[in-house]
């Protein structure tokens, strides 16, 4: 058996050599059998001959030995590509339409399996991935559920201590940027917080030193560092002696303890890694950890994932969380969690797309094989079998199949090369995009697949005909010859798939256009604003950040053309911190043991002027409120609705969790912000409270910095020139050693809050515009090609008296019909499909009817134009020439 | 010049095996010393040996090599290999079986029957 099959691909590939050594034996025969005839006496001229002719045909021979090794099937396949490529060849138009169309639907999927083989399918880049786990809180509630992978500290305990079947790791998902200085380098680098044993968790073995230990991964414990291999290149120049070497991080010296090694990649960028120290109160009070694990040798997953659920259940009952259980999940379905929806959701439509292409060239197929009936008929009545003329046309489209996979491959390149930073930018992708066999080989599968998918119906439609009356027909039948409903269902299902899309499309489109267009709450022109790290053992109270804060501003407040400067913990469109209140007194008062989440701000007086937003009640900070003075907040309108209500805002207190009484000395207008907390909607006005910068207490300032980098804003009176310059100067004038992160505009800081709905949006909307020019094409063709089939009738009816506009109506009606059709199957699963998107429109419904209509008579219109125009043909039909034709 | 048998069907790989079992030959060496050995009675037509010596090579029970003729010429030598042995143990004692069963019908008389 293997014998044979390997001496099938010898014969296989080695085709000429194959045939050359058939000629050689054979003809050496027949020059043994001539010279032995020549021996008995037969003259050479006679005895060649002689051979020759009792041999037989050496071709109808060589062409035995192949079927002999196997060789018939491919040598019938071959047959057939070749005349597959004649017959395309000689219809250049139909052949340019399909590759092209399945180019562009190959390439967008292409493209988009790129990014979700990177993100959800292709392991992950660590030893046996199979056996990595993320401890997810999987929740319930109102049928619908989730898994949450943000985990409190003393979660992290209780999986520490019970947890026998995993070896677990605690770190903190995300990185910041801390202030790194080495060697006479300064830098802005990232930094990421791991636990003792993180490292061992995900596989990865340091290239130089070690990973941290458990004693300096407590409280209070030595700071050590580890190095990515990229910076460790960088600062210290590959130097294999860095352990034991100090570095300034944040202005604390930090010994290095190792170095990872080049291969690693990381989920959240970082350029170095301090431990965790994870605690159950302060930051590990809230959800600010994730927890990873590696299954030990012989564990299963059922097993580690019962314990978990047994370890958990104690820690959770006491968060009064009873319809959530700690369960186990796959690591990278851990990382991946926000994202996997709105990528199986594009991978979905992109599919949608090739299958809408499918049926396009389907359409084509069919009408073309109605062209050729003659040519078929002909072939059968000269004997060829049905299950050829099936393979014969099967051929052709497996090769248009195979061409625009080609073609796509290539249109996937590039987009791949587009999408990959947008998808970097929107979708935290961290591992590396590309086009690799992986991808190359779905291309391959897709192709294929959807050269059979087009391929088969047509083909064995046309392998039905009948051969008496196509080879009798005069060519030419009166209202064409061949039943049209099959390739009018096909334009219909067309019409309808692409409907689906564009609800879609349009319910993304609007709910950015929505979140894009929401009033701001401020006036973002000729506003600067650059971040800085805090991150700093040097500001470590609330007295050298406020010197910080008043020195940098009066310095930046003297630059030419600014008109106001401040600093706030964040900006708005960001994600602000979120903080516990309770209200003390009023009509609505919080019992001792009640808490109300808002978000929080410190801010310096003039926070409210550079951004212009309005105070509607009471009064905003001087620099009169000091740490010495009387603790006051302001808070925003939503915050007054949300929390007092019908109340009288002003004069009411509020403990900020420390148990002091602020004043509630003015309301302020509300700002968007991207939400951390409530509905999930990504831009809303949340309840905020503001504080002066002057009165946070020493022990916040370095918890804060932690997890923000406060940012510098800037109003100027015009567009300003030198105020990036001459802020980077001030502040170095203060403090050489902080660098400012960046400086951005408003709108940059809105664009980036926006990115992944804008990347969704424009994403799904493009592959919308090509599901409607897939449409267009489609029915353009359906319509074509009627007009050509029934140019006698046309002629004859308008030399019956016909008039030219009833003419073209009776052709076009037939295309805004189906159109018709196809919209309202369309509506009905556009209706089912944009259920899906649920968790991804804000501000309209999923039901929304502008959109369903919108979409309705996108596709209506373009289906008019689409019939209308091939139907122009019948003004330039000249009855009179037209039935002289025949 | 006796006279001449047609060859039945499927006994021409038999012969092959039998012939090129008492030695390499190439494909007009078989079809000689078939000739040779059943004096002349057995015709092989020229143009089927071929097919019939890749399928059987393609089934592994001859091999092929490529070697120098009696008169220095390039030649295609087959030889029979271990499987090809088996085979014609097989076919030899199938076409025995036959050939008794053919015998004793045609040697049957009528009270046999």
């Amino acid at each position: 058996m293997l014998a044979q099959a390997r001496s099938w691909w010898r014969a296989l590939t080695g085709q000429s050599r194959l045939a050359g050594e058939m000629a050689s034996e054979m003809d050496s025969h027949m020059e043994r059998y001539a010279a032995d005839l020549m021996a008995a006496g037969v003259e050479p001229g006679e005895a060649r001959r002689r051979a020759r002719m009792e041999f037989g045909s050496t071709a109808a021979a060589a062409e035995e030995c192949r079927e002999a090794v196997g060789l018939r099937w491919p040598d019938e396949i071959a047959r057939d590509l070749r005349y597959a490529t004649r017959v395309l060849r000689k219809s250049p138009t139909f052949t340019v339409t399909a590759v092209a169309t399945l180019a562009l639907c190959i390439g967008a999927n292409t493209a988009i399996f790129s990014v979700v083989d990177a993100v959800l399918l292709r392991p992950l880049p660590y030893p046996q991935p199979e056996r990595l786990a993320a401890v997810a809180r999987h929740w319930k509630d109102k049928g619908a559920s989730g898994d949450d992978t943000p985990q409190t500290g003393s979660i992290w305990e209780a999986v520490r201590d019970g947890a026998t079947y995993v070896d677990c790791a605690v770190f903190s998902d995300g990185s910041m940027g801390v202030n790194f200085a080495a060697g006479g380098k300064v830098e802005y680098v990232k930094q990421q917080r791991v636990s003792a044993g993180f490292f061992r968790v995900l596989g990865i073995a340091p290239l130089i030193g070690r990973e941290f230990s458990a004693d300096e991964d407590r409280p209070g414990g030595p700071a050590v560092t580890v190095l990515s291999y990229a910076l460790w290149k960088r600062v210290f120049l590959g130097n294999p002696a860095v352990a034991g070497q100090t570095v300034t991080l944040r202005g604390e010296p930090y010994t290095i303890v190792g170095v990872l090694p080049a291969s690693f990649q990381s989920s959240t960028p970082a350029d170095l890694w301090t431990p965790l120290r994870p605690t159950s109160t302060g930051e590990g009070g809230g959800y600010n950890y994730a927890i990873a694990g590696r299954l030990r040798p012989g564990a299963t997953w059922a097993q580690a994932d019962a314990q978990i659920e047994a370890v958990g259940a104690p820690v959770l009952h006491e968060n009064r969380e009873a319809s959530v259980r700690l369960h186990l999940i796959s690591f990278q379905n851990g990382l991946t969690e926000d994202v996997r929806q709105p990528l199986l959701i594009l991978w979905a439509a992109v599919g949608l797309v090739l299958l809408i292409g499918c049926v396009n060239i389907a359409g084509l197929l069919l009408a073309r094989a109605a062209g050729r009936s003659r040519e078929l008929a002909t072939r059968m009545a000269l004997g060829s079998g049905r299950a050829a003329l099936i393979r014969q046309m099967l051929a052709e489209s497996l090769l248009l199949g195979l061409c625009g996979g080609a073609a796509g491959a290539f249109l996937g390149w590039l987009g791949v090369k587009a999408l990959k930073f947008l998808a970097q930018d929107s979708l935290n992708v961290w591992q590396t995009v590309e086009l690799d066999w992986r991808v190359l080989a779905a291309t391959g599968c897709a192709s294929i697949a959807a050269g059979i998918l087009f391929g088969l119906y047509p083909a064995l439609a046309a392998s039905r005909i009948e051969i008496r009356a196509a080879l009798g027909e005069a060519g030419r039948g009166v209202a064409g010859g061949c039943n049209p409903w099959p390739r009018r269902v096909l334009v219909a299902s067309e019409v309808a798939l692409g409907v689906v899309l564009l609800v879609g499309a349009g319910l993304l489109i609007r709910t950015f256009a929505h979140l894009q267009g929401l009033d701001p709450g401020f006036d973002a022109e000729n506003v600067i604003a650059a971040q800085l790290s805090l991150q700093d053992a040097r500001y470590a109270t609330n007295q050298r950040v406020n010197q910080l804060f008043d020195k940098s501003l009066a310095r930046i407040r003297e630059l030419p053309g600014v008109e106001c400067a401040a600093v706030t913990l964040s900006l708005p469109y960001e994600r602000a911190l979120n903080t516990e209140i309770r209200r003390l007194d009023g009509r609505h008062v919080d019992a001792a043991t009640e808490y109300q989440i808002t978000n929080f701000f410190y801010v310096t007086p003039e926070y409210f002027r550079v951004l212009r937003i309005p105070l509607l009640r009471g009064r905003v900070f001087t620099s009169a409120d000091r740490s010495t003075t009387a603790p006051v907040v302001v808070v925003s309108e939503a915050f007054v609705k949300m929390y007092l209500g019908d109340d009288q805002p002003l004069g009411r207190h509020l403990d900020l969790g420390n148990g002091d009484r602020r004043e509630i000395v003015g309301v302020v207008g509300d700002v968007q912000q991207k939400s951390g907390w409530g509905d999930g909607t990504p831009l809303a006005p949340m309840p905020d409270i503001y504080v002066p910068s002057t009165q946070v207490e020493d022990k916040f300032i370095p918890l804060v910095h932690t997890w923000f980098s406060p940012s510098w804003i800037v109003r100027s009176s015009g567009p300003a020139q030198g105020t990036i310059a001459g802020m980077q100067r001030a502040l170095e004038s203060v403090d050489p050693q902080l660098p400012f992160a960046g400086f951005h505009s408003m709108d940059d800081v809105r664009y980036r809050a926006l990115a992944q709905e804008r990347f969704q949006a424009a994403l799904l909307g493009a592959l919308a515009g090509l599901a409607l020019l897939l449409a267009a094409v489609g029915i353009y063709g359906l319509i074509a090609n009627s007009v050509a089939e029934r140019t006698r009738e046309l002629g004859i009816r308008l030399a019956l008296g016909a008039t030219v506009p009833q003419a073209m109506r009776a052709v076009a009606l037939p295309g805004v019909a189906l159109a018709l059709a196809g919209v309202m199957v369309g509506s009905v699963l556009a209706a089912f499909a944009s259920q899906l998107l649920r968790h991804l429109v804000w501000g309209v419904r999923p039901g929304d009817p502008v959109t369903y209509v919108a979409a309705g008579l996108g596709l209506i219109g373009v289906a008019a134009g689409a019939s209308f125009l091939p139907a122009l043909r019948v003004t330039r039909l000249n009855p009179a020439e037209t039935l002289r034709q025949e | 010049m006796g006279k001449q048998v047609d060859i039945l069907q499927g006994t021409l790989d038999m012969l092959i095996l039998k012939a090129v079992s008492l030695g390499p030959l190439h494909g007009y060496g078989i079809l000689l010393r078939i000739q040779q050995v059943s004096k002349d009675a057995l015709q092989i037509p020229q143009g089927s040996l071929y097919p019939a010596l890749y399928r059987l090579e393609y089934r592994g029970w001859i091999a092929a090599e490529w070697g120098e003729s009696e008169n220095k010429r390039k030649a295609k030598y087959y030889r029979l290999t271990g499987a090809g042995r088996r085979q014609l143990k097989s076919e030899r004692q199938e076409w025995k079986r036959l050939a008794v069963a053919i015998g004793d019908v045609l040697a049957a008389e009528p009270e046999e029957v």
